[in-house]
């Protein structure tokens, strides 16, 4: 892994894989301050892809898909990422049209995209786990961008406007810091001099910060969502954490590993899937943002089931808050967690886009092979010491069932 | 070794050929060279809801689950336990052709995990308990006092959630309706009913009648020692004679002759439409190619016909989502349009489905789209060269379902060959209107 500073300051990280037959480019710009209206880099995201000065959204797609190039843009509340995939022999093709995205596109399809972003999130909806899901970030992060789920963007889109997306991207080009990543079988001076002709001029800010404010959850919130014909109750909890500029990141990877994300040997899996035949589904799951992170467990199960199956979370949860962890599990956490790590940066885009994510994250693109190093310095008194600190706080509770099970609860 | 036969095979964008192996007794090992860390080891198995009926339609699946039950050897978590102690993602899969099951996992130091994997999957392929308790009692629909809630409920969670996803219910509908006799026109899941019920000899038999060495093809890729692997697959997979057993041969029935319409109802705020076609058995390469680019040039991505002109082009569109999607099977595939539209237009959006592929069967499609989907069914193999799963998984599907790997090395041949005739030609065969059946799901 290499890493360049470009003349306009943005930082290049650079890794070499022999014999890999296409390339991966990650491109970040991070969003430093909170949108002051639902849905704003929802839509800013999309337009990304929906028409440059150079190309119309039909050139535009149409080229890529001429090239097989695959190109798309994500937001993820912190940051837009914008990610590109191609065979080796079109590389230049491929930064050439990524950096007219970033540097030239028209926003001129802003009402089409309003529309179809409306219409994507209905049909999205209608999926009982999505609806239940959407709820529950609406909620857990209430009054925050980051709650800005689909549903809320569907209520509130219609206050945004073409100049409120126009100023967002100009702001984003102009005055957010950036970081490129590059993974593929290359010649080191070759990709450099094509980064600096296609990216050289563009500006920008090396000290920007995110501005957004840290989310709270004062109270638990038990939320209620009737859906008389769903087969199964759909059954979130989850509670604010700390993130991962904390000490106790690693920590709370290991307990969710351990807890209910290992696979077919953790907790959750074990006790409530296997002898309790409670449900298909059953995991536990850590987000991590910017200024807050979460801790959610979920179970999709027969709508009788649903205290059954609180029942069992809480007996979990005290579990690992009040009884140390064996030696042997720990070990094997850690082991999964680290093992698994492998399994999730295979792929050139994999790795490029987790190398562009840290060193946006001021973690430094070589953070993965630190943080596996705190993965394994992780002690059983951790384990019990961060469930007292995750599971202790105020916590929402979404259930999504047939109305009739609803009014038991 | 000895009796064993060895063939070697080029595979687009991997740096070395792959190797297969039949071994007497009819067992195919295959080696797939991959730099990296990590290795993967799968077993696929021939058989899946081709080989059920409607009294035990949702065994194969249900096998799938009680394969990881335990052995002789080591009880039931072991496996898992084991494994994912070091770091190794476990599953396994059922679908119409096959059952597969799969560990992708670090080497570990000199290769100790890859050791360990190969063992403990072989005797989970070769030897599996499946224990009475694990199944859990069988027990009526609606007991709401079943002390022993185990295996058989968590089957029937799987099936309650597909019954949730609205995709899912159009799909069993259009699938179901495709057919009149073939296997293929069962949800693989099958029914609560039979899961709760099923006893379990009935399942060790199934076990034993098709978990046999000419109906398992293992699969390892990575970057490993090839003739110490294979020694060690050899050995571990010892059958002890197991009987070998030949699948029956299915005729795949003839498409229905006048559109089907299928109209369904739930509690939802927007309309879903699957309408589907019969196409080729999976070993014809030509035409399936010829299905292929037609999945990409009227369904694959946003440059496709379909979202440029139902959604792109429209200033108020019928549509929230509309694509193609294309799927192989050993005895015949299946070309799907699937899409999401408002509510109170179906008829609209019926008839603007209708009319894209009324300009397809007229042949309107242009060298520049085929050139289109040609390269970007020549970088799906670049894609699919990236993870070892992902190879192990193209190597599963054509030693199973093409029954064929060396189609692979054809492939792109074929691919690089073809001309617009032939797409309209593939066209005209499988995807007529009235070949066709489409299930709308509508709000109640």
């Amino acid at each position: 892994m290499k890493k360049i500073i470009l003349e306009n300051t943005i930082p290049v990280v650079l890794k070499c894989n022999k014999n890999t037959p296409r390339y991966a480019v990650c491109f970040y710009l991070k969003i430093e301050e909170e949108e002051k209206k639902a849905g704003l880099y929802s839509v800013l995201n999309k337009l990304f892809l929906q028409g440059t000065k150079k190309r119309d959204d039909e050139q535009l797609v149409k080229e890529l898909d001429e090239n097989a190039i695959d190109c798309y843009s994500e937001m993820k509340y912190d940051f837009i990422r914008l990610k590109l995939q191609c065979l080796n022999e079109d590389i230049e093709k491929g930064l050439e049209i990524l950096s007219d995205i970033i540097k030239n596109s028209t926003l001129e399809k802003f009402d089409k995209e309003v529309l179809k972003l409306k219409g994507e999130i209905s049909a999205e909806l209608d999926e009982p786990k999505a609806k239940a899901l959407d709820s529950f970030y609406r909620n857990i992060y209430k009054d925050h961008p980051y709650g800005n789920s689909d549903s809320k963007i569907a209520e509130e889109i219609d206050n945004l406007t073409k100049q409120d997306v126009e100023e967002a991207y100009k702001k984003l080009l102009n005055e957010s810091s950036k970081v490129i990543s590059v993974v593929g079988d290359f010649e080191e001076e070759k990709i450099i001099g094509l980064l600096k002709k296609y990216f050289g001029d563009i500006p920008n800010n090396p000290d920007a910060v995110c501005k957004l404010s840290v989310p709270e959850l004062k109270e638990n919130q038990v939320i209620k969502i009737t859906k008389d014909d769903a087969s199964q109750a759909q059954i979130i909890q989850g509670w604010h954490v700390p993130s991962l500029y904390d000490k106790d990141y690693p920590a709370i990877m290991v307990m969710n590993t351990l807890l209910g994300s290992s696979g077919l040997s953790s907790r959750l899996f074990l006790e409530l899937r296997d002898k309790k035949g409670l449900a298909y589904v059953v995991r536990s799951g850590y987000e991590t943002k910017e200024k807050s992170a979460l801790f959610n467990v979920y179970i999709a199960t027969e709508p009788k089931n649903i205290k059954t199956s609180l029942d069992g979370f809480k007996v979990e949860l005290d579990k690992i808050k009040n009884i140390p962890v064996t030696k042997e599990e720990l070990e094997s956490a850690k082991n999964n967690l680290i093992g698994k790590r492998q399994f999730f940066t295979e792929t050139n885009l994999q790795q490029s886009s987790l190398m562009a994510f840290y060193e946006d994250k001021g973690l430094g693109a070589d953070f993965e092979e630190k943080l596996t190093n705190m993965i394994k310095e992780v002690t059983i008194e951790d384990i019990q010491r961060v469930a007292n600190l995750c599971f202790n706080g105020p916590y929402v509770l979404t259930i999504l069932a047939p109305e009739k099970y609803l009014k038991e609860i | 070794m000895k009796n064993i036969i060895k063939k070697d095979i080029q595979y687009p964008f991997l740096t070395r050929p792959i190797e297969i192996y039949e071994r007497e007794n009819g067992h195919k090992i295959v080696l797939a060279h991959k730099e990296g860390g990590l290795v993967n080891i799968s077993s696929w198995v021939k058989t899946g809801s081709i080989n059920e009926n409607d009294e035990n339609n949702g065994i194969s699946h249900f096998l799938e689950h009680l394969m990881f039950k335990g052995t002789h050897k080591h009880k039931a978590g072991y496996f898992d336990r084991t494994l994912e102690g070091k770091g190794a993602i476990v599953n396994a899969a059922t679908w119409k052709d096959y059952t597969f099951y799969y560990v992708t996992l670090p080497q570990g130091p000199d290769g100790a995990y890859f050791k360990e994997a190969i063992e403990l999957h072989a005797d989970m392929m070769l030897d599996p308990v499946i224990p009475e308790e694990e199944i859990g009692p069988a027990f009526k629909l609606g007991d709401d006092n079943v002390a022993q809630k185990r295996e058989r409920h968590v089957v029937i969670e799987e099936i309650r959630m597909r019954q949730d996803q609205p995709w899912t219910k159009i799909y069993n509908s259009t699938n179901h309706n495709m057919y009149t006799n073939h296997p293929y026109k069962r949800d693989v899941i099958g029914f609560p009913e039979t899961i709760a019920s099923i006893p379990r000899e009935t399942i060790l038999n199934y076990y034993r009648t098709h978990y046999t060495p000419n109906n398992i093809t293992t699969i390892l890729v990575g970057d490993f020692d090839h003739e110490a692997v294979l020694k060690k697959v050899c050995e571990k997979f010892d059958f002890k004679g197991r009987e070998n057993y030949q699948n029956p041969q299915h005729t795949l029935d003839t498409p229905v002759q006048s559109a089907k319409l299928i109209e369904l109802k739930g509690k939802i705020n927007t309309g879903f439409v699957i309408t589907g076609w019969l196409g080729p058995v999976a070993k014809d390469i030509k035409e399936n190619i010829g299905l292929e680019i037609i999945d990409v040039i009227l369904g694959d991505g946003q440059s496709s016909r379909l979202y440029q002109n139902l959604i792109a082009k429209q200033n108020d569109p019928v549509f929230n989502i509309v694509g193609t999607d294309f799927y192989n099977f050993k005895d015949g595939g299946n070309f799907f349009i699937e899409a999401n539209f408002k509510a109170d237009k179906k008829d609209e959006a019926l008839k603007q489905i209708n009319e894209e592929m009324d300009k397809i069967l007229a042949g309107d499609i242009t060298e520049d789209e085929l050139k289109k989907a040609k390269k970007k069914l020549k970088a799906e193999f670049a894609h699919n060269a990236e993870k070892v799963s992902e190879i192990a998984d193209n190597i599963g599907f054509y030693m199973t379902v093409c029954e064929d790997l060396s189609l692979v090395e054809k492939y792109l041949e074929e691919l690089e060959n073809y001309t617009l005739d032939d797409v309209n030609n593939t066209a005209k065969k499988y995807l007529q209107h009235n070949n066709s059946v489409t299930t709308v799901l509508l709000p109640e």
